[in-house]
């Protein structure tokens, strides 16, 4: 940096140190404080808020239920038992297996592809419909 | 022979104003600029929104610079004027002033069509309407759901103040300087918001720069992203945000306003102006102003904001070394606000123990959303499976109101 750039503004290098950091300094303390203020306030009534929400909430649940027990005990005939369906072991009913049957062929065409085993992907943390509207939202980045 | 001569005389007159004379080199050369601009717009589809009616502003004002002269008053000898004009000297409503013994007519001339759009950036009324439209348009969910996202928010705005260093000692005023750091901030309406009011002569240069930045973000981001953080800290899964309650959202615009307005009354148009678009959209009970704040008059101040921003750079002001210093120190500032941000994100994520993915820090700089989609992108490299969109959208839209603290800031300490 030469002379001649540093006194075209009008003023000596000690003075443009002092400007440049009181403004550096400034805008740090400033703009964090603001921000930091606005992360305490959010925090705080974010929890209030979800504190009294969650507390109506329980008390609606209990009414409901307190409700629904006493329509129970209203019905003196047992409701017939539910029919069940025994899963099998690896998860998939056949129900499933068709689904995805005619998906692979409804994919490549009837006839084009053969299913020899189906196995369930590592799952991430999401429901498969979750998933597919992700990459559906995200695709052209 | 009348005819001819008043036929000559028209020609010439013609020809004098014409911009083949009146035009310098300069002039011509940011005519290929704004063709430049044209083609980013249209072919790259870089900020269209905002570069096309740019890039047309400049064009027209190099072609016709009077479309942005300022209104004057001319001097008019009374005895001439009555001579051309039929009226009684009664009748005529001109103030008058009398030099050397003659009587003047002050006739006032109107400025040019752009001059009076122009008003609205001088007077700092389009940028603040358009954080209205922001703020309609913006989700602050991921913000509320994730508040430490400010961290990120502020630490992006680092870069702006480090700018303003590197700028002083360029050989500008501190007014120029804080003008350029601001681009630092990657938003635009901030950045013509505080240049309008600290250099208004350098709005052209930092508006043009700010918003090439702004499109540039997918191609300068993603090797500092890169370089600053570790395979393994790139392919961090983020647990998934708490949803957010409606009352929270509706609380939030009237929170961060009442906060800021308190504490940095210069940062209240802008703030203001964001958090009134958000409560708009939030409270859901005036839908129709919603929409006409994100849509219509959204739009049409687009227009008018990057028309008259284009039209003030002329040849003459924009072909300097200056320009080219401001160039180079807005992509410092940028790379810098970048940097800042992904270290402070590597730093909650170590304080978090591996919790918090650093790349979601670049999106604290603003650019919403192209800033956030980055570090979507960018993550998704690493592991295919891995969704920072939400995520990086906290400090996204915590650097929009960061950038309009750091703005509040530099107006409030520099003297202007």
């Amino acid at each position: 940096m030469d002379l001649k750039t540093i006194m075209a503004a009008g003023l000596s290098v000690s003075e443009k140190f002092n400007i440049s950091f009181t403004v550096i300094l400034t805008g740090f303390v400033v703009v964090f404080t603001v921000l930091i203020l606005l992360i305490l306030i959010i925090a705080a009534y974010g929890k209030i808020v979800s504190s009294a929400q969650n507390k109506s909430k329980a008390k609606k649940e209990a009414k409901a239920a307190a409700e629904k027990a006493a329509k129970a005990t209203e019905k003196s005939a047992p409701a017939p038992a539910p029919v069940q369906k025994v899963a099998p072991s690896n998860g998939l009913t056949d129900e499933i297996v068709a689904v995805i049957a005619a998906a692979v062929d409804s994919t490549y065409g009837v006839g084009n592809a053969k299913i020899k085993s189906i196995k369930k992907s590592p799952s991430s943390g999401r429901p498969a419909w979750g998933q597919v509207g992700v990459i559906d939202n995200t695709r052209p980045f | 022979m009348g005819i001819i001569d008043g036929f000559l005389e028209g020609i010439i007159g013609l020809v004098e104003s014409s911009g083949f004379v009146s035009l310098g080199w300069q002039n011509y050369v940011m005519v290929a600029v704004s063709f430049v601009l044209f083609y980013l717009a249209i072919a790259k589809e870089y900020e269209p929104l905002i570069l096309l009616p740019l890039a047309f502003g400049m064009l027209l004002v190099n072609l016709c610079p009077s479309i942005m002269g300022a209104p004057s008053t001319e001097f008019v000898l009374q005895s001439e004027y009555l001579k051309t004009h039929d009226v009684a000297t009664q009748s005529v409503q001109y103030a008058t002033t009398v030099m050397n013994g003659e009587v003047y007519y002050n006739v006032p001339t109107y400025g040019g069509l752009l001059y009076y759009l122009y008003q609205g950036v001088k007077m700092g009324i389009y940028p603040p309407l358009i954080f209205l439209g922001i703020g309609a348009m913006t989700d602050f969910g991921p913000l509320i759901a994730n508040p430490k996202s400010f961290i990120l928010g502020a630490a992006a705005q680092l870069g702006i103040f480090f700018t303003f260093f590197g700028a002083i000692f360029l050989g500008f005023t501190q007014a120029q300087a804080g003008s350029i750091g601001i681009i630092g901030g990657a938003d635009g309406p901030t950045a013509i918001f505080v240049t309008s009011k600290l250099a208004p002569d350098l709005l052209g240069p930092i508006a043009v720069a700010a918003y090439s930045y702004m499109a540039l973000v997918p191609i300068i981001q993603p090797p500092i992203m890169k370089a600053l953080t570790t395979k393994k800290e790139r392919a961090i899964k983020m647990s998934q945000l708490r949803p957010v309650s409606k009352l929270e959202k509706i609380i939030f615009p009237i929170v961060v306003i009442v906060l800021v307005a308190l504490l940095l009354p210069d940062a209240a148009p802008l703030v203001g102006m964001l958090m009134l678009g958000n409560l708009m959209k939030e409270s859901g009970v005036v839908d129709r102003i919603a929409k006409t704040a994100q849509n219509e008059l959204m739009n049409i101040v687009t227009i008018f904001l990057g028309v008259t921003v284009g039209a003030t750079a002329t040849g003459t002001v924009f072909l300097q070394l200056n320009t080219l210093k401001i160039i180079l120190l807005g992509l410092i500032a940028f790379c810098l606000g970048t940097a800042a941000g992904v270290l402070f994100g590597k730093l909650m994520c170590v304080l978090t123990k591996g919790k918090v993915n650093p790349l979601i820090g670049s999106a604290g700089v603003s650019a919403v959303p192209m800033a956030a989609r980055v570090s979507q992108k960018v993550g998704q490299q690493e592991n295919p499976t891995n969704y920072l969109l939400m995520h990086a959208m906290g400090p996204n839209v915590a650097g929009v109101i960061g950038s309009a603290v750091a703005a509040g800031v530099l107006l409030s300490v520099i003297p202007h």
